[in-house]
């Protein structure tokens, strides 16, 4: 499996060089294998054997034989002499490292990083703290690197593991779960206002912030850390407006990008936010309904379609904003009961899937699809 | 547009493994991936339709047999490497395709295999890909394609390992490795695979935005699909996408002729074989996933003049169609 690395051709003495080093570098790499195979064999767990590994591993980091070996020859070390563990399981903390830095998408690394803590775990000798510190240094050299990420859910969840078991009570747990929780929902805002299209911590936050919500609104609403929550986590329907204006500044930085769109489409679809707006009548307690925040969106999104077509040579839409445009105006007409405004809308709906055909022209059979739908939907009403 | 250089990915598949490839260094570390490449080449071959005369049934047969690990059950990648779930599909495939004439599927250690794989589920439902337990969607896949082809799913690995799936289902229409995960094309394919494979392919929550998400994947210029929001594209991830669009039954949501214009610009015209871009270093990993993409993108075009050049492959499983009818549906009749 190779990914972005340049084809390239060799000449025959090139070529003929090439063999000659590889075939050195064969030999070696072929007898360390073997070596470590007769080892294992002879269920030799030294540190001689270990050190053995290590230089083998170095060679080939994707060799899962040899990981596994080395977790064998871990344990027996560490069941000989229990008290060399943390030393021994920390040193191949800072050896995986290094490798990392060399190979920061190779599963089998990431496998044995997750390993060693697991067995620190067990003792409670895990580090989380520093693991969070290594994982953010890591999303800062690659922002998206999906391991990387969810090696951070991996951290956070055994955080609040090892909360559980040492807490006394369950609100002292859901108290450190509060503060976990909050501290990763401002490190995806710091993601987000680092790079607006990081759609890997815009995702994070739509699963933080509903857990966030239900710890805050129990165990924070008196504590001064979280001031901060107390006007936008207020309820369901204060994170929804506070989450729109963030991603208002997104459309206007980047309309074509598509973390902020699938976004919006979380945010007025979900249920959090959905059932607290369907609970109030328009009004009613000073804040907007659903639908007028559906029209306010719609507004917001259509200017911002016209600031799009002046900027374009041909005048043209712009493809996101017709796609949210969609989403939200099926979201209208499904509320709408009188059937000549609903009409209406649904044509604006076929217009903008019209514009789309042409406009996006790799997914036009999906608008095709789409727009037949809606067309049957139309006559069934 | 480059044309199919079919004589050409032939010759690279079988150079693979020749004398001159094994001067390179490069073909003695990849040792640990040699069962999973013995695979993607056999998919090429028999999409090609060459598979016997290229690759002799004895001698495969005798390297999978030499990677049994006894020890666990299961098959590793190189002779003497541990058994893992991915090489233990890999050779389980293999064995299936070649039993070409056979209607009753034979597994020479099929009772070990199937306690191997049932072995690796774990109470929550989820797979690990081998016994320290590295988690992700792609071993619920892996052991539930396997046990599928040997006909040994069973009613309680299934519902949990489809509860797993779901809860891997993310807001966006795609799923993950793990729940909570971000959605990758690679872990919705197998993910809406094990969905399919099961017969669960209802229980996708949204399956109109699930669709949306797969076809936002094809980018412009190239034409070829990405796995994420905002990545390059990939003739890999052109199957993962492609596949799962198929299994929906929504080909049509993406540029069918974009997109063979993309994977075959991604043929290296010299030595055969694909890559992941154009222009980068070929594998039979792409060089799979390239000549797969290409047959479900001609299952498109069946009436177009000529006939099929490939044969047929089952999105679901990335095996010939020929192969997977001989499969017991899920769920089985009660015998
Ligand atoms: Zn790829």
């Amino acid at each position: 499996m190779q990914h972005g690395i340049k084809r390239t051709i060799l000449s025959k003495e090139a070529r003929q060089d090439k063999y000659e080093r590889d075939a050195i570098k064969i030999s070696t790499y072929r007898n360390l294998t073997a070596t470590i195979f007769q080892r294992r064999a002879e269920s030799d767990f030294s540190t001689e054997a270990l050190e053995l590994a290590t230089n083998l591993l170095n060679l080939n980091p994707e060799f899962y034989s040899v990981w596994n070996y080395r977790r064998e020859i871990l344990l027996d070390l560490i069941k000989k002499e229990p008290g060399s563990k943390k030393t021994r399981l920390e040193y191949d903390l800072k050896m995986i490292m290094a490798f990392l830095r060399r190979y920061p998408k190779c599963y089998w690394i990431w496998n044995h990083r997750v390993w060693c803590l697991q067995e620190l775990a067990t003792s409670n000798e895990a580090n989380w703290a520093f693991e969070l510190g290594i994982v953010s240094k890591l999303l800062e050299m690659d922002a998206r690197n999906y391991h990387g990420w969810q090696y951070r859910r991996f951290v956070v969840e055994s955080m609040e593991d090892s909360k559980k078991h040492n807490a006394s009570n369950s609100d002292e747990y859901a108290t450190e779960l509060l503060e976990i929780t909050f501290k990763e929902y401002q490190y995806t805002t710091a993601k987000i206002n680092n790079n607006i299209s990081n759609f890997s911590a815009w995702h994070n936050r739509s699963k933080v912030i509903p857990k966030l919500y239900r710890l805050w609104k129990s165990h924070g609403q008196n504590s001064d850390q979280y001031r901060e929550l107390v006007t936008t986590f207020q309820s369901p329907y204060s994170i929804l407006i506070h989450e729109l204006e963030l991603i208002k500044t997104g459309m206007y930085m980047d309309a074509d990008d598509t973390s902020i769109w699938l976004y919006l489409q979380w945010l007025l679809t979900d249920q959090l936010f959905v059932d607290d707006l369907n609970k109030r009548e328009d009004g009613s307690d000073g804040k907007k309904s659903f639908r007028s925040i559906l029209d306010e969106e719609l507004d917001i999104i259509e200017e911002l379609n016209e600031l799009e077509k002046d900027d374009h040579p041909e005048n043209k839409d712009h493809v996101w904003c017709l796609k949210s445009i969609i989403v939200i105006k099926k979201l209208i007409a499904k509320e709408l009961v009188d059937k000549e405004q609903k009409y209406r809308v649904e044509s604006e709906i076929k217009e903008a899937f019209e514009k789309l055909i042409e406009l996006d022209s790799l997914r036009k059979g999906r608008y095709i699809d789409q727009l037949k739908e809606f067309r049957e939907e139309v006559t069934t009403v | 547009m480059t044309e199919f250089l079919r004589d050409k990915h032939i010759q690279y598949v079988k150079d693979l493994d020749s004398k001159i490839t094994q001067k390179s260094y490069e073909y003695w570390l990849s040792e640990h991936l040699r069962m999973n490449g013995l695979y993607w080449g056999v998919v090429v071959l028999v999409t090609l339709d060459v598979l016997e005369e290229t690759l002799p049934k004895k001698d495969v047969f005798t390297y999978i047999e030499s990677c049994w690990d006894s020890t666990q059950g299961g098959y590793g990648s190189f002779p003497g490497h541990d058994a893992h779930i991915l090489s233990t599909l890999s050779a389980i495939q293999i064995q299936a395709i070649y039993q070409k004439e056979v209607e009753e599927l034979d597994f020479p250690h099929k009772n070990e295999v199937v306690s191997y794989i049932k072995g690796l589920q774990r109470e929550n439902g989820s797979f690990q890909g081998d016994t320290f337990g590295e988690i992700d969607t792609r071993f619920t896949y892996t052991a539930i394609n396997a046990l599928s082809i040997l006909g040994e799913l069973d009613t309680e690995l299934v519902s949990k390992g489809v509860d797993f799936i779901m809860k891997c289902e993310n807001f966006d229409g795609g799923f993950g490795m793990v729940p909570g995960a971000e959605s990758h094309a690679a872990q919705v394919f197998v993910c809406v695979a094990t969905l399919s494979i099961t017969s669960s392919l209802h229980l996708i929550k949204n399956k109109e935005i699930l669709c949306e998400w797969l076809s936002e994947r094809q980018v412009l210029p190239s034409g070829g699909l990405n796995g994420r929001p905002e990545k390059l594209p990939d003739v890999c991830y052109s199957w993962w996408v492609l596949s799962s669009l198929s299994i929906l039954d929504k080909l049509s949501w993406i540029d069918d002729k974009k997109l063979k214009e993309y994977i075959l610009g991604c043929q290296d015209e010299l030595g055969g074989g694909f890559c992941d871009r154009p222009g980068n270093q070929t594998d039979v990993f792409h060089t799979c996933f390239g000549i797969a993409g290409l047959s479900l993108l001609e299952s498109l075009e069946q009436d177009s003049a000529g006939g099929p050049v490939l044969n047929p492959v089952d999105p679901t499983y990335c095996m010939p169609y020929s192969t997977t009818k001989k499969f017991r549906k899920w769920p089985y009749d009660k015998k």
